[in-house]
């Protein structure tokens, strides 16, 4: 990294566009003694940047005359990033500008003392070009995209991009809540429009990713957290204990076999005929489909004591006290395919769903198809929640030819029986309409158009009445139903909302992921995100494969090639370093790693480069770039306290860049007076101030210290507010050892809003200090 | 005389195998004990060097000043900056004199 040393050779523009810095601040002199400081080449007051001002930089740059460029004064972060682009054409690396906004400090106003304002003008430029004589080029670190795709929801959707992407020889982490795979289409009996088994499709798949060593499988398991960004994500999951060992489950079914505990089977508890038992046994075979093979125990169910399984399983797999685990998983890329939830339809009171035990949904129905009883009427109400602005103001999509399909199998299996179907409007786009002739050259298959006001008991036989005004003949309908389906539609899953709200990805008013429905179905409005199947909207199965390819095309640019790093990360100087491991220990997200020699070396991609480590280390021998301990110290040094009078104490504080400064910086902006003598620095993370930068401000004669940082709880790099507190609190007890006031070192919370607070802080420090008398290191 | 361990602060430098103290000790006189805090095991042989107690990050060690320079309740204490050392002298009659040296032979 050690470059050739040319000597720094600083120009210094002194930016006061409306001449208000001129009215507070004397800038003549100021000027006039920069341009004698050492390594400053050229310093001059500039009211714009153009108008051949900046051409006449980059000759002086040309001509070597300048190697770095110190700003001074308030630029916006459009200008500044104008000056940078029009400069690095010019070869000047972004790394060797140094901005340094005076007014952020609290000068620049017009009343305080003119002599006092510019005489911090001064020391703040003097730190500056302290800090401006050691900044180096640097250039971003380019690492290799992390190459797996992560896929969140093993329904069809999740299954058959997965399958793809291990086909092309990727790596896949594929994670499903449940503990099988298949999603909802896994318990549906036949799929429109071939009328197949679905499972026969699904089995497909899963053979494929069975034999695939590309797929990491994990059920049971939920998203809980995401860090990092496109080609380098890390996923944090949290997984439920299955109970058994996936590893040697054979799956023979032993355990289920003594299991005495017989629990209710969620989807068919519902059904007429059903006796809400399924013989589904407290340990079973993974639902809804058997990947991964080993069986999986529902403890709720378990009497406490009850161990028949463990002993009967011949492999020894069952574990009856595991517990839950959290693991990270790294990707590239993300493909969230977390599907549909049914529409709770107890909330379309009207229907009696919930009250009789005859309405049942269309997702129920699919389990009568089979084997279904003995029925002579039988309606179906489409639209069940759908369309209505008062449930799901929008087309479910599939429901019309999910109902044509029901009747359809149901009349096979009933030919005498009559099918009644409400509808507002059949909607079977494309091919769809085929099913829709197919099923009304049915005998005894009635469409009425209109939408039943009322469903009744039909005196006490069970069945029900139901009332309905047919709108094509004007004429009331009244019918006794032996079962009524009602066509319910398909809502966003309560999944989709978890991830949403972890991933801070927007969702449109209907509550699915938003996306670019014409031109980029698939994305999520987040780089490297994507969607695909029915958490995008209502979609049937074809619809929801395509969509989920879509998906996995555009995931596969982010598990390639590589990602930048910024160029700020710490460097541990390993001349210095003895190995002691506290910056191991403190860095907040676990980045450091020991090299092949045994010295902490920080993993980039993991890095958020916050500083803690630097601010720990005993020997200070760790430095994040651009942000070195030798600049930071540098800027300390440039305090004259002694060209300051002795008796007003001078404060420094370290502002953590994320809540404090911009408080700070707010304070300045306000009609508030910020006391003269007091100079900040702003800082990656409170955690990232090292105490031996303390020492020296305060052997250097500065009187009081502040250290500001978030709240517990929100400090942006975990705890590092709370490691600084502690470091900072060890400090101010060696200075009650050495006859010092500890209050001379101060830590303090602040949150972004509070400037008001800042100038209170900062006044009330003012009066203790003052109260204390000068640090006794001042000469 | 040997420096006295703060076992409040000593925090054993986080469990690890060598404390920043026994490596910098030239005469391999500190030591973690079982409780993972640091002791000098010879006290009659340390030199009085200062070096333990300028390592110490967490201001955990005090030196004990040689009856030859001053009686107890003397100190004498060092605050290392980033390139600055300072030192705090404590006489028993509780006069205090600070020195500020700038490290010279860094690595500049
Ligand atoms: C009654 C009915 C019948 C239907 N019949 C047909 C038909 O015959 N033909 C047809 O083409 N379409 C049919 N459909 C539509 C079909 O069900 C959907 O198109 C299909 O289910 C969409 O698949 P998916 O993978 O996107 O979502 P889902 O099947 O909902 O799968 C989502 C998966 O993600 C998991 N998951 C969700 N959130 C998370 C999370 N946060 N973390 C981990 N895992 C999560 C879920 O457990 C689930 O396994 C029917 C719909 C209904 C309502
Ligand atoms: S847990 Fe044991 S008994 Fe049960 S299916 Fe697996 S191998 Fe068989
Ligand atoms: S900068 Fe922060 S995240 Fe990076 S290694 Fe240091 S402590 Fe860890
Ligand atoms: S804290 Fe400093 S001395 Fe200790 S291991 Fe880390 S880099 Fe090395
Ligand atoms: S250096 Fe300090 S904290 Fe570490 S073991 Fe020695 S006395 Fe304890």
């Amino acid at each position: 990294m050690e470059k050739t040393k040319a000597p720094s050779k600083i120009g210094l523009f002194i930016f006061d566009p409306g001449g208000g810095l001129a009215r507070a601040v004397d800038l003549g002199t100021v000027v006039q003694k920069l341009i004698k400081m050492k390594n400053v080449s050229r310093c001059e007051v500039i009211a714009d940047i153009w108008s051949g001002f900046l051409v006449s930089v980059k000759e002086d740059l040309k001509a070597g005359n300048l190697n770095r460029l110190l700003w001074v004064g308030r630029f916006s972060p459009y200008q500044e990033k104008i000056i940078k682009a029009e400069l690095s054409a010019e070869g000047l690396n972004p790394y060797l500008h140094e901005w340094c906004d005076v007014e952020e400090q609290g000068v620049g106003k017009e009343g305080p003392d003119r002599a006092v304002q510019t005489q911090k003008v001064m020391m703040l430029v003097q730190m500056a070009v302290g800090r401006a004589r050691l900044i180096e080029a640097l250039e971003p670190v380019s690492l290799p995209a992390v190459d797996a795709v992560l896929i969140i929801g093993a329904g069809v959707a999740g299954l058959h991009a997965a399958s793809s992407l291990v086909k092309l020889g990727k790596r896949v982490y594929l994670v499903e809540k449940e503990s099988g795979v298949g999603g909802k289409v896994a318990s549906l009996h036949r799929l429109y429009p071939r009328i197949c088994d679905p499972r026969c499709g699904l089995e497909f798949e899963i053979e494929k990713l069975r034999g695939s060593n590309k797929l990491e499988l994990h059920t049971l398991s939920r998203v809980k957290g995401l860090d990092g960004g496109p080609r380098n994500f890390e996923v944090k999951i949290e997984k439920a204990p299955r109970y058994v060992s996936e590893e040697r489950c054979n799956g023979c079914g032993k355990c289920a076999e003594v299991c005495p505990v017989t629990i209710p089977d969620d989807s068919t508890s519902h059904l007429p005929q059903n006796p809400h038992q399924s013989g589904k046994k407290a340990i079973h075979s993974p639902t809804p489909m058997a990947f991964p093979s080993a069986f999986v125990v529902e403890r709720r169910y378990c009497p406490p004591q009850c161990r028949e399984c463990v002993k009967a399983c011949p492999t020894n797999s069952v574990d009856l006290e595991q517990t839950p685990s959290d693991m990270t998983l790294r990707a590239g890329a993300i493909i969230a395919t977390t599907g549909w939830d049914p529409y709770p339809l107890s909330k379309v009171e009207e229907y009696g769903y919930g009250l009789y035990p005859n309405v049942i949904s269309n997702l129920e129905a699919e389990r009568l198809l089979e084997n279904p009883p003995e029925l002579k009427e039988v309606g179906f109400i489409q639209c069940a929640g759908s369309r209505d602005e008062k449930h799901l103001n929008y087309c479910s999509s599939v429901c019309c030819s999910v109902s044509l399909k029901q009747a359809l199998s149901l009349k096979e299996r009933l030919p005498n029986s009559r099918f009644s179907i409400f509808y507002q409007d059949i909607r079977t786009p494309g091919f769809d309409e085929e099913l829709y002739q197919r099923v009304k050259s049915l005998d005894k298959v009635i469409f009425i158009r209109g939408l039943p006001s009322t469903v009744k008991p039909d005196g006490e036989n069970g069945r029900l009445k139901i009332r309905a005004e047919d709108t094509l003949s004007g004429k009331e309908v009244t019918l006794s139903l032996d079962l009524l389906v009602l066509a319910g539609g398909m809502a966003p899953s309560g999944g989709t909302g978890e991830i949403a709200e972890l991933f801070n990805l927007p969702r449109n008013n209907f509550g699915f992921f938003e996306s670019h429905l014409q031109c980029h179905p698939e994305e999520s409005q987040r780089a490297g995100i994507y969607v695909g199947g029915a958490c995008r909207g209502p979609m049937n199965v074809g619809q929801s494969i395509e969509s989920t390819h879509r998906a996995m095309v555009e995931a596969l640019q982010f598990i390639d090639g590589t990602f930048l790093v910024e160029p700020t990360h710490p460097l541990v100087d390993k001349t210095k370093c003895d190995k002691c491991k506290r910056c191991m220990e403190d860095c907040p997200f676990s980045a450091y790693y020991f090299d092949s020699e045994g010295f902490p070396t920080p993993d980039l991609a993991r890095c958020r480069q916050c500083g803690n480590c630097m601010g720990t280390c005993p020997l200070t021998a760790i430095s994040l770039r651009h942000f070195t301990i030798k600049q930071t110290a540098a800027q300390i040094q440039a305090i004259k306290v002694s060209s300051l009078p002795k008796e007003e104490p001078v404060i420094l504080a370290f502002l953590c860049k994320n809540d404090a400064y911009h408080a700070a910086r707010e304070a300045a902006d306000s009609d508030a007076v910020i006391p003269a003598n007091v100079f900040f620095i702003k800082v990656p993370c409170a955690g990232s101030v090292n105490n031996a930068l303390l020492a020296d401000a305060l052997s250097f004669g500065i009187d009081g210290i502040l250290i500001a940082g978030c709240k517990d709880g929100q400090c942006h790099s975990v705890r590092g507010n709370q490691l600084v507190k502690t470091r900072s609190g060890d400090l101010a007890d060696k200075l009650k050892k050495m006859m010092i006031e500890p209050e001379r070192v101060r830590f303090e919370h602040l949150e972004i809003r509070d400037s008001g607070r800042y100038v209170e802080l900062v006044n009330s420090y003012m009066r203790d200090l003052k109260a204390m008398g000068p640090n006794p290191f001042k000469v | 005389m040997p420096p006295k361990v703060d076992r409040e602060k000593c925090d054993g430098c986080k469990a690890e195998k060598e404390s920043l103290c026994e490596q910098v000790c030239p005469g391999d006189l500190m030591h973690l004990g079982e409780d993972q805090k640091a002791f000098c095991r010879m006290p009659r042989d340390c030199w009085d060097c200062m070096s333990c107690i300028k390592a110490c990050p967490k201001g955990a060690l005090e030196t004990r000043i040689p009856y030859q320079l001053g009686y107890h309740v003397a100190r004498l204490i060092p605050m290392m900056g980033t390139n600055t050392i300072t030192w705090t002298c404590i006489d028993l009659n509780g006069k205090v004199e600070r020195y500020q040296y700038r490290n010279r032979g860094s690595d500049d």
